[in-house]
């Protein structure tokens, strides 16, 4: 609730300060009005199921991006105001929202934006309407496969990443720890239906078949269903030895709960954001239960090494914790905040000064060709991984070439990364300790 | 695959539609007794629901109350709220077209939906109790829809029995075939919506009881409910409990072996299908009758 009163004080904050500042632009010299305030419309679901998925952690991490740079004076003397949506977990309204932002608060351009579900119409729509936006949080490939969108970004990983970061981690551990070739393995595969779920399922299933893993069963359901019992009698029934869930909340907790009622057992179970990344959300709910989980995102910043990124990144990592934590009274950072965090300040330090010194302004042209020159190396950004978007004409226009997921596994309430190897803080705990609820 | 009959893993296919059959019947009865009787659909019974499971979770996790009282005070809360919804809400427009009444009801579900999420924030909250289940061989049995079923039969059979055989229950049986006639006899209209407002409210409390053994509380999770009850209601024949509750168990089924021997969203199409085509052969619903 913290953190929805932030960001509701935040928006109200913002049309306040829009607001009052009105008549005083009125009264300030030609010079003074160049550096108008860059006006975005800040899209997160502050209401409705995805609120505590993620996309409210998510909303906070770029709220604090938001803070820092305009107290070091904003972008090219530019403060950033932004105008925050509630999409209340629903495609029209986040839709509706997107329309309202840009034809009504003509804001400058379109950032946030959580569920997959919502950010693969709204590409489409803003980029129809040659208006420039910046996604943050949704993973759906789909929202750029085939597309070749011209005014929409994306740094974040994408979908069939997650689905082959899952598989090749396994690919890797087989042998070393479950004694087994990757082609006896027995993957099973579920999902929720939407963009988000179906596009993690199908990079899983492509990746370890692709690696030679019999996949026993790949199925789909709606978020929202109030019963999987079937699901998992059909998961007891094809003995898989690693489970690859991609859902958001509450249907994981609903498919960890029934799973343990129906005596549900695996080797492993790996997770793909949203719910699973909620790590303390997670253990409130399920207690022991929750050990050894893995999940496959974008890591959490504060997980990393500082000296393996760019220099001055590490303080700014152990900033964005101390303020989320101080914003929201939290003790986890989730990686949701990074992903919003991260995203809007490659935005802010990035591409947008660049816009303005190069192409003259932020106008989505100028928007469009700086984010095109973006070239950020591996370790350049908070998560670590590099930045540089698909041209025009490639079948992932837009999206970031660079991204790259790790694979997490939870220990005792901690987060530890596990894959990829070179930058691993632990060696994977595979599979499940004898005595675990769910070993098998 | 097995023999169906020899599966296992198809009887607890079977076992699990029955439990869950369990949990929608529950669901189903408070909302079928309020349209019976004072001829209003509660739209927002779902969203009463939450709310009881929210008073479940913080009188439990919170101020440390046992269990089955703070399970008792949900159920005497949402009975307070279903009367209140009655007399302030439903009371004012209990003559006007149906369609305002189910306009407003659906007003009070965003009300309802808006004010949870500003009391009680969106987070996930979840009383971490697990009963755990009754293994019998291959198949497992959760404790909880065990309950949950045996809580639901106990429930229509009390409800029958008070119905029956109570002077109350009488009247309300009465006022609900005829309620023009029955002022002439003495009986106070007012009085006896009001008391069935409370006995739904209570229904949905002890529906509250069970759902939040099993689910996790937020201010949307009657999204997840709310359709599904209205759908078995007007399945069985929106009014009639007893069409309510085979209707339930029939839903069930579809949506458990649908997803047994398809895909889970299939068992939902299935069942969905089915509604369909009860809607075109018999409009009234299974036990309705045509007037």
């Amino acid at each position: 609730m913290k953190s929805t009163k932030v960001a509701r004080r935040a928006a109200v904050s913002a049309l306040g300060a829009a607001a009052l500042a009105l008549p005083l632009l009125s009264l300030m010299p030609a010079t003074a009005q160049a550096a108008d305030p860059i006006r975005i419309g800040v899209i997160y679901d502050f209401t409705g199921p995805f609120a505590a998925g993620g996309s409210t952690a998510a909303a906070v991490g770029n709220e604090i991006a938001v803070e820092l740079i305009n107290e070091q004076g904003g972008v090219e003397g530019h403060k950033i105001e932004t105008i925050v949506a509630d999409a209340q977990s629903k495609a029209e309204v986040a839709i509706n929202e997107a329309t309202r932002l840009l034809d009504q608060e003509n804001v400058d351009l379109i950032m946030g934006v959580f569920s997959s579900a919502h950010c693969v119409p709204m590409a489409q729509k803003v980029d129809a309407q040659q208006k420039f936006m910046w996604a943050n949080v949704c993973v759906s490939s789909a929202v750029f496969k085939d597309k070749n969108l011209k005014y929409v970004f994306r740094g974040q990983v994408h979908s069939d990443q997650f689905g082959w970061a899952s598989c090749t981690f396994l690919q890797e551990y087989a042998e070393k720890k479950l004694g087994m070739k990757p082609s006896d393995l027995k993957v099973a595969i579920i999902y929720e239906d939407g963009p988000y779920g179906s596009g993690v399922a199908s990079g899983n299933e492509e990746t370890c078949k692709g690696y030679g893993m019999d996949v026993t069963l790949k199925e789909g359901y709606s978020a929202t269903a109030p019963d999987l019992s079937s699901l998992i009698t059909k998961l007891r029934r094809a003995r898989a030895d690693v489970i690859l869930h991609t859902g958001y909340n509450p249907d994981i907790t609903l498919f960890l709960r029934q799973a343990k009622e129906q005596g549900l057992k695996w080797k492993a179970l790996i997770g793909h954001g949203a719910g699973y990344g909620q790590i303390d959300k997670l253990t409130e709910a399920f207690g022991e239960d929750a050990n050894y989980i893995y999940n496959t995102d974008p890591v959490a910043a504060q997980l990393l090494d500082p000296s393996t990124l760019a220099p001055g990144l590490g303080d700014l990592t152990a900033e964005m914790v101390k303020r989320y934590k101080e914003k929201t009274g939290a003790n986890e950072v989730p990686p949701h905040t990074s992903m919003g965090f991260n995203q809007a300040w490659i935005f802010f330090s990035d591409v947008l000064p660049r816009a303005i010194k190069e192409y003259g302004g932020y106008d989505p042209e100028s928007l469009r060709k700086a984010a095109l020159d973006t070239d950020i190396p591996v370790g350049g950004t908070v998560q670590g991984y590099g930045v540089k978007f698909n041209p025009p004409g490639h079948k992932m226009a837009g999206q970031n070439e660079r991204s790259s997921p790790v694979v997490m596994q939870y220990v005792d309430g901690a987060t530890k990364i596990v894959w990829p190897t070179a930058i691993q803080t632990m060696d994977p705990v595979l599979p499940l300790p004898d005595g675990h609820t769910y070993a098998r | 695959m097995d023999f169906p009959l020899t599966d296992p893993f198809f009887w607890e296919t079977v076992i699990q539609g029955l439990l869950f059959g369990g949990v929608l019947a529950l669901l189903s009865l408070g909302l079928n007794i309020i349209f019976g009787v004072i001829d209003v659909v509660w739209i927002c019974y779902a969203e009463l629901i939450m709310l009881g499971m929210y008073t479940i979770y913080f009188l439990y996790s919170d101020y440390g109350v046992p269990l089955p009282l703070a399970m008792l005070a949900g159920i005497l809360v949402v009975a307070l709220l279903g009367a209140a919804l009655h007399y302030f809400i439903i009371r004012p427009i209990l003559h006007t077209e149906p369609i305002n009444q189910l306009l407003v009801t659906g007003g009070v579900l965003f009300f309802l939906q808006g004010f949870a999420t500003l009391a009680f924030s969106v987070e996930f909250r979840n009383l971490g109790v697990s009963f755990g289940s009754i293994e019998a061989g291959d198949m497992y049995i959760p404790t909880t829809r065990l309950l949950a079923f045996i809580v639901s039969l106990v429930a229509v059979v009390g409800l029958w029995l008070f119905l029956k055989r109570t002077y109350l229950g009488t009247a309300i049986r009465a006022i609900s075939q005829d309620r023009d006639v029955m002022p002439l006899m003495g009986v106070s209209p007012g009085k006896i919506y009001l008391v069935t407002s409370a006995l739904g409210g209570g229904l949905a409390g002890l529906g509250a009881c069970l759902l939040v053994l099993l689910y996790d509380i937020h201010p949307a999770i009657g999204l997840t409910f709310g359709p599904i009850t209205f759908m078995v209601c007007v399945m069985g024949g929106l009014g009639n409990m007893i069409g309510g509750f085979i209707a339930a168990f029939i839903f069930a089924e579809f949506i458990a072996l649908g997803g047994f021997y398809a895909e889970i969203e299939w068992g939902y199409v299935i069942a969905f299908a089915f509604f369909i085509v009860m809607m075109f052969i018999r409009p009234q619903g299974i036990l309705g009758s045509k007037s």
